[in-house]
């Protein structure tokens, strides 16, 4: 059983997913990622630029997910891997964002850890592909 | 000025298997590799597309690039634009000029090819031309021993200073029964005939190399480096020996032996290998080499410096995680 | 504003029954609410229902489950919702009931919980987990629900130097609880040894930082606190509860050392109540994850932010301890049927204050005041309820 996300529904992500499109707040000048209808810092804006984000940060917080437990979508990639981490990125824009790491470092994940943003699949769904982005280490 | 390559990039997986994994797990290689490069489970040929384009784009305003040629034996559709994906994963114009590329080992060649004509038909100044590949066979095949995974971009001016290219020469021919796949097959097969294999690859390749020596009036010597097509390397350096070429110019751009054959990515990626070495006014052969069989002879001229890529090929070559046949199996989804 | 009282509470046990569905659990915690109203209830007094339940049996129902469950029970005709706030669901129908009855429109309300989770595969059991965060984001990160509350513990252990043990701590504390609890899936007592080498879920998380899927159902019945009298000399009135909702996905909060839904529960709680973190002679809170009860002391002001694992170091959150937390076992160890936790931990608290305790050896000693704390999720929503009794 998937997430149960359509493919148009993906595809409105697309900009998010594939390139790290975020918005600028028009009042306050902060950036939002994913896009908000009303700006999560000032909490009245509601004008945006359009803004790509450079996708380098660093680690906040960190998990890895034994193989076991993961959503079914993300069975094939578990059996493959055993278990694979997560990461909470602080991005240099300001927003944190949510996503795996890959080629995790052998010597452990850390806190405060740089890392970049890289495309890669997802997961697969009615043959079809979600490509989306991850993290690496810098 | 002539139409330049003004910048590129490339990428090799992070996972490598080496030869005594399959030693150990098979008894025998049967490919001359030392180790090669492996896809994770979350990549194929798009991904690693988007992240050899990223580096070649790195100077580069998306937005002025007008050509988008795509290569690769490889799409992970059989069917499907896949250009689309990679102009919203670049932040390329809606209005890019697409062209997809696939078949056999010779499509890198003919999306370079392309893309140096399609430059005439956008007002932009650049196109992108991305070759990735990771040709698969059945483990259980010898094939697969040799198979590897790379991809590279090159950015293509109208009017530039870098890679000038200078020209080009071309061999079609029918040799049937080698390194083929039926459709809706996802592996290669090959009949095993060495001596008719060795047949097509020489009269193939050597038509096309001997054809652009004489197209620009010059003989081996006046060349710098040759890069090999690399799907086998001994009978690249025979054939290159025999047509006039010391070990010294095929050394540089030689990359199988870390990589594998990355179908029609292997020769493009020797030749961003060999840039990282290659001074200003010196010139390089790229050969490919597609079975059935077809063969590409482009001819270079460095003739200003070029950017140094984010990521050299030799640091992609160092940054790996080695993994065992087993990892390796459920990777090709076989287990 | 009227005052609210429970007069009744009841739930089944908790745990996996292959032969129970959600209408048989629902009418098993309905039955025994029903008995424990003193002077007893005409049924047919009852005015309106407010069910919480996530994934209505599997998917199975749902559109209208409340309906469906109230004319199992012969009250077709009352008005009935199902409420879903995830795991937080059984505590905003206690909440929504309790609005109903303060509001003054209605005087008998039934506020439930009901949640059969253990008929689904392992694959579906895991869909299910996964549809309460933020889907779009959270989920496509290839994190679970365990993944989230992990990605919490992982940085309040960087931020506030929490170790691995005091994790475990309250895995071994709450279990303990549990043992003498007949409503509890698990009644056996573990070791910190054991806590400590669980399989891996989710690091830092072992499967004993984590709690079950389980089947089961509460009921409670609120009655204004003038008509209360009527049915009990001993009801349990509910002083101030508070509901609070915060951004979904983890990565749209400022912190993540803490759930802003329910500090922002607390407070309106214990404005209502009048009462301070201070007086709470005992609590249920929200343990889905081991570090849910951490994050929770410091929410819900029982200790400074960053201090939490020092309550447990000290045995204060322990039964015999200054301030017990989740004597009943926990969402740990006594279970966690999503829908059906926020009125069980009613039901506790309120045999609790009445001095009911099923065994005297796990009872609360001299308790006034109590609170039970419900979240959502990873803290999409909380409530907080702050109960009083009339002495034991």
């Amino acid at each position: 059983m998937g997430a149960h996300i359509s493919i148009p529904m993906y595809r409105r992500t697309v900009p998010q997913r594939y390139r790290l499109a975020g918005q600028r707040c028009t009042a306050c000048g902060r950036v939002n990622f994913p896009p908000k209808a009303v700006c999560r810092y000032c909490r009245t804006g509601t004008g945006f630029d359009s803004v790509r984000l450079s996708g380098r940060g660093t680690v906040y917080s960190y998990t890895v997910i034994a193989g076991g437990g993961a959503p079914p979508e993300f069975s094939e990639e578990a059996r493959c891997k055993g278990s694979y981490p997560v990461v909470l990125v602080e991005l240099e824009e300001g927003p944190r964002i949510i996503a795996q790491l890959v080629d995790p470092p052998e010597e452990g994940i850390t806190v405060g850890m740089k890392v970049e943003a890289v495309f890669r699949r997802i997961y697969e769904e009615e043959g079809v592909i979600r490509y989306g982005f991850k993290f690496r280490p810098v | 000025m002539a139409k330049s390559v003004v910048s590129y990039g490339s990428y090799i997986p992070f996972l490598r298997i080496r030869r005594e994994e399959y030693i150990s797990a098979l008894g025998s290689c049967g490919a001359d590799i030392k180790e090669k490069a492996v896809m994770d489970i979350d990549e194929d040929t798009v991904t690693m597309a988007v992240e050899a384009a990223s580096d070649a784009l790195a100077g580069v305003d998306p937005a002025r690039v007008g050509v988008l040629a795509l290569a690769s034996a490889n799409f992970p559709y059989g069917e499907k634009f896949i250009a689309g994906t990679l102009v919203e994963a670049l932040g390329l114009s809606g209005s890019v000029l697409t062209s997809h590329h696939g078949g056999s080992a010779l499509a890198g060649s003919e999306a370079f090819l392309a893309a140096l004509g399609l430059l005439d038909q956008t007002d932009r100044e650049y196109a992108l031309v991305i070759v990735s590949d990771a040709p698969q066979a059945s483990p259980s095949s010898g094939l697969d021993h040799g198979f590897g995974a790379a991809a590279c971009a090159f950015v293509l001016a109208r009017d530039g200073s870098g890679l000038e290219f200078e020209g080009a020469c071309s061999r079609a021919g029918e040799f049937m029964g080698l390194r083929y796949r039926t459709a809706g097959e996802t592996g290669v097969r090959d009949i095993g005939v060495g001596a008719y294999s060795s047949m097509a690859y020489n009269e193939t390749v050597s038509a096309s190399l001997s054809g652009i020596l004489e197209k620009m009036g010059r003989i081996p010597g006046h060349y710098r480096c040759l890069v090999m097509p690399q799907a086998d390397v001994r009978a690249d350096t025979a054939l290159a020996k025999k047509m006039g070429f010391g070990e010294d110019q095929t050394r540089d751009g030689l990359v199988y032996n870390l990589v594998g054959d990355a179908g029609c990515c292997t020769p493009f990626l020797g030749l961003c290998r060999a840039l990282e070495s290659a001074g200003t006014g010196e010139k390089i052969l790229v050969c490919t080499y597609g079975a059935g069989s077809g063969s590409h002879s482009m001819s270079f001229c460095l003739n200003g410096p070029l950017p140094a890529s984010p990521r050299p090929v030799g640091s992609l070559l160092e940054k790996k995680r080695q993994i065992g046949y087993i990892h390796y199996l459920k990777l090709k989804r076989i287990i | 504003m009227q005052g609210v009282a429970i007069i009744g509470a009841g739930q089944t046990r908790y745990g996996d029954f292959p032969d129970l569905g959600v209408k048989e659990l629902f009418a098993q915690a309905y039955f025994e609410m029903l008995r424990s109203v003193d002077r007893g209830l005409d049924p047919g007094m009852i005015q309106a229902a407010y069910i919480g339940c996530l994934s209505a049996g599997g998917g199975f129902q749902l559109g209208q489950l409340a309906p469906l469950l109230m004319g199992h029970v012969g009250l077709p005709g009352v008005n009935a919702v199902r409420v879903e706030n995830a795991c937080a669901s059984g505590g905003y129908a206690l909440f929504n009931a309790a609005c109903a009855v303060a509001s003054g429109k209605f005087d008998l309300v039934l506020a439930a919980g009901v949640e059969k989770m253990r008929d689904v595969s392992s694959s579906k059991g895991r869909y299910w987990l996964g549809v309460s965060g933020d889907t779009e984001y959270e989920r496509l990160a290839g994190s679970t629900f365990a993944g989230i509350y992990a990605l919490m513990a992982a940085r309040y252990m960087h931020q506030y130097g929490l170790k691995r043990e005091h994790l475990s701590m309250v895995a071994v504390k709450n279990h303990r609880h549990a043992v003498n609890n007949p409503k509890a899936q698990f009644r056996r007592e573990i070791t910190i040894d054991q806590a400590l080498k669980g399989a891996p879920v989710a690091y830092p998380f072992n499967v004993w930082d984590c709690s079950p899927t389980s089947d089961g159902a509460a009921a409670v019945l609120l009655c204004s606190a003038k008509m209360a009298a009527n049915f009990t000399d001993r009801p349990v009135y509910l002083r101030g509860f508070g509901a609070a909702s915060d951004y979904l996905a983890i990565h749209d909060r400022d912190s993540i050392t803490g759930l802003a839904a329910t500090r922002k529960a607390a407070a309106e709680a214990y404005r209502q109540a009048g009462v301070s973190p201070r007086e709470i002679d005992f609590a249920e809170v929200h343990d889905c994850f081991t570090i849910a009860e951490i994050l929770a002391y410091a929410d819900l002001g029982f200790c400074e932010e960053g201090r939490a694992h020092h309550l447990l170091e000290e045995g204060v959150t322990q039964l015999g301890g200054r301030l017990p937390v989740n004597v009943s076992g926990g969402l740990k160890a006594k279970g966690h049927p999503i829908g059906a936790t926020g009125c069980g931990m009613a039901c506790e608290i309120f045999r609790q204050l009445r001095g009911e305790a099923s065994e005297p050896s796990r009872q609360v000693k001299n308790a006034r005041l109590a609170l039970s704390h419900n979240v959502g999720g990873s803290g999409g929503t909380a409530a907080v309820f702050i109960y009083q009794g009339g002495g034991q």
